[in-house]
């Protein structure tokens, strides 16, 4: 039998640690409600609206960054300019911005004393306790995310691809569309998980902006500060629960397309 | 000359003892960290009885939490986290949630009152008066808000002012009509979380504690004594206001009756550093340290502080025992 080097075991145990470091709070979180608790909770219609919400509108930030992100991300992949590490800084900026701060910030903006604030306003346009605000919020922690992961994906793609098409003829479009995105949906879809599991975990801005409706952190922590633990967790779980299904849902599609293909 | 000699020695005798006195008095100071849950209220006189505090005694490092008072309290009971000393914005969630199996006892220390804060911009800042408040209130347009009745003391709080309005402007009718006017939107979980909305423009209006609003350089309308919760004498008159918040879990309710603002403290059971908490509670309490400080900041004291019954009295550490008295 082949001997181990100590190296190797020094890989193994490290990786142990880093299993038992994320798994063991999450278990003893997720098993501490009873299974009767778990069913009173989803039957509540707050809770499922709550994670509804969550759902729909880090669903609606992961959507809107793939709208208005894909673009930026693939100029950020392709070219070379001035300032580009400047644009590739403010890009990461969301993620260092401690949250509350980020509330306040969109908020200063939303408010009666900005410009902007007040032609919202005349647009009835509400972002201060609103389902809007609230996916304001969602998109700009979450757009980093979906930036960051299909600027990847598309700096993995060769130029010379999209140089053949455009030279046989084709327009950037048509290129992009045709070449560009079937060779780089993969990493679209990593993005547009990484950014909904972002945005679906936002406590701290989103509770700033808005604390009715309540999405499910905020309901959470709302039930916590209520209610105590007891009553807090199971809601938790609930959304965990749900999250896990949604994202491996959209992994197991990634796969299976990809076989087809 | 030996007289001389025998006075110098004595001198010196007494002078090494002095010093190995303080020395080991040096030894016996408090010392390592006090862990502090405190309403969100009292964050900005703690943060200044913190500063005077840590340099009288350099060996102990106080570590505050704010939050809403029942969060605090939970945070002892549910989540057992550690904590030495635990002060609230109203004494009776002290009462309810920690004695008597994490506290012994609750010292009345200080008072607060309702005000509706504003800011220059505000729809309405120039015409709004002691007197009409409630008729802007209830007009198209304006936006205002408060805490969140469950979780802080002061969204109850400011249900109640609003109740007690009704009674004593004599206009039936005015809570509904004025609740009417605030969309759940407008609610946010803690008083202190408003003032940000107030000066973003986000918000129009504001229930705030007095404090608050001296602290934060805010305008505000002061409210008379009948339903500003800031007089005892009146606690009879307030406790016609009754709001019901919910009560020990989902579905249920308990109800929540006025009661002058009245802010408690209490020492944790088991405080991992009673000796250091203790010394805090030592400078919190005297009229010329923190009791002094509260009244800067626009939370009038009680000199002495109180204590409900003498039967508590007892159970009040001995150090504390001259600062406060039996009065209900």
């Amino acid at each position: 039998m082949k001997v181990r080097e100590p190296f190797f075991w020094i890989i193994i145990s490290c990786g142990a640690v880093i299993m038992a470091f994320i798994l063991l709070p999450l278990i003893e979180m997720m098993t501490a409600p009873s299974l009767a608790m778990l069913m009173e909770t989803i039957k509540d219609k707050d809770v499922v609206r709550s994670i509804w919400l969550s759902v729909y509108t880090a669903g609606s930030a992961a959507l809107i960054s793939f709208v208005l992100g894909t673009p930026l991300a693939y100029l950020l992949a392709r070219t070379n300019f001035m300032g580009k590490r400047l644009v590739e800084g403010i890009v990461d900026l969301p993620i260092a911005i401690p949250h509350p701060v980020v509330g306040i910030a969109i908020l200063s903006v939303a408010g009666k004393n900005h410009w902007l604030g007040q032609a919202l306003s005349e647009l009835g346009v509400r972002i201060m306790g609103s389902v809007a605000g609230i996916i304001v919020v969602l998109t700009f922690v979450g757009l980093p995310f979906y930036l960051n992961a299909v600027k990847n994906g598309f700096e993995s793609i060769s130029p010379r691809l999209e140089k053949v098409s455009r030279s046989l003829g084709a327009p950037m479009f048509s290129t992009f569309l045709r070449i560009t995105f079937p060779l780089a949906w993969r990493s679209m879809l990593i993005g547009l998980i990484m950014c909904c599991a972002r945005a679906i975990s936002e406590f701290g801005a989103v509770v700033i902006v808005a604390y009715h409706p309540m999405i499910a952190p905020v309901m959470i922590y709302e039930r916590f500060e209520a209610f105590g633990l007891k009553y807090s967790q199971p809601v938790a779980v609930w959304l965990v629960f749900i999250s896990l299904i949604l994202f491996l849902l959209l992994r197991i599609l990634t796969v299976r397309k990809k076989q087809v293909a | 000359m030996k007289k001389v000699s025998m006075l110098t020695w004595t001198i010196i005798v007494l002078f090494s003892i002095g010093v190995i006195c303080s020395a080991t008095l040096a030894l016996a100071e408090p010392r390592g960290k006090v862990t502090i849950f405190h309403a969100g209220s009292l964050s900005v006189p703690f943060e200044a009885m913190e500063k005077a505090f840590e340099a009288q005694y350099p060996q102990v490092d106080l570590q505050r939490e704010a939050g809403g008072s029942t969060k605090c309290a939970r945070k002892i009971a549910d989540l057992k986290k550690p904590c030495d000393i635990m002060a609230s914005a109203d004494y009776t969630v002290i009462d309810k949630l920690l004695i008597p199996n994490y506290a012994d006892w609750n010292i009345r220390f200080a008072t607060n009152q309702l005000v509706l804060c504003y800011t220059n911009k505000s729809a309405y800042a120039d015409k709004i008066t002691k007197k009409n408040w409630y008729e802007i209130l209830q007009r198209k347009g304006v936006i205002w808000g408060h805490s969140d009745p469950n979780l802080d003391p002061c969204g109850y709080r400011s249900l109640m002012v609003m109740q007690l309005a009704e009674k004593h402007y004599k206009k039936p009718g005015l809570y509904d009509k004025l609740l009417a006017n605030r969309p759940k939107e407008n609610i946010r979980p803690k008083s202190v979380e408003l003032i940000s909305l107030l000066q973003t423009g986000n918000m129009d209006y504001a229930w705030e504690y007095l404090s608050v609003a001296v602290q934060h350089d805010l305008k505000y309308i002061m409210l008379p004594d009948e339903i500003n919760l800031g007089n005892y004498q009146y606690d009879d008159f307030y406790s016609q206001a009754v709001v019901q918040v919910t009560g020990e879990q989902p579905g249920t309710v308990m109800e929540m009756k006025g009661q002058s603002c009245t802010y408690g403290v209490t020492l944790i059971k088991g405080a991992p550093n009673r000796e250091a908490a203790i010394a805090f509670l030592e400078y919190l309490l005297d009229p010329q340290g923190g009791l002094q400080i509260l009244k800067e900041m626009g939370q009038p004291p009680f000199v002495p502080c109180r204590v409900p019954t003498e039967n508590m009295k007892a159970l009040v550490p001995a150090e504390l025992q001259k600062l406060v008295e039996a009065k209900d």
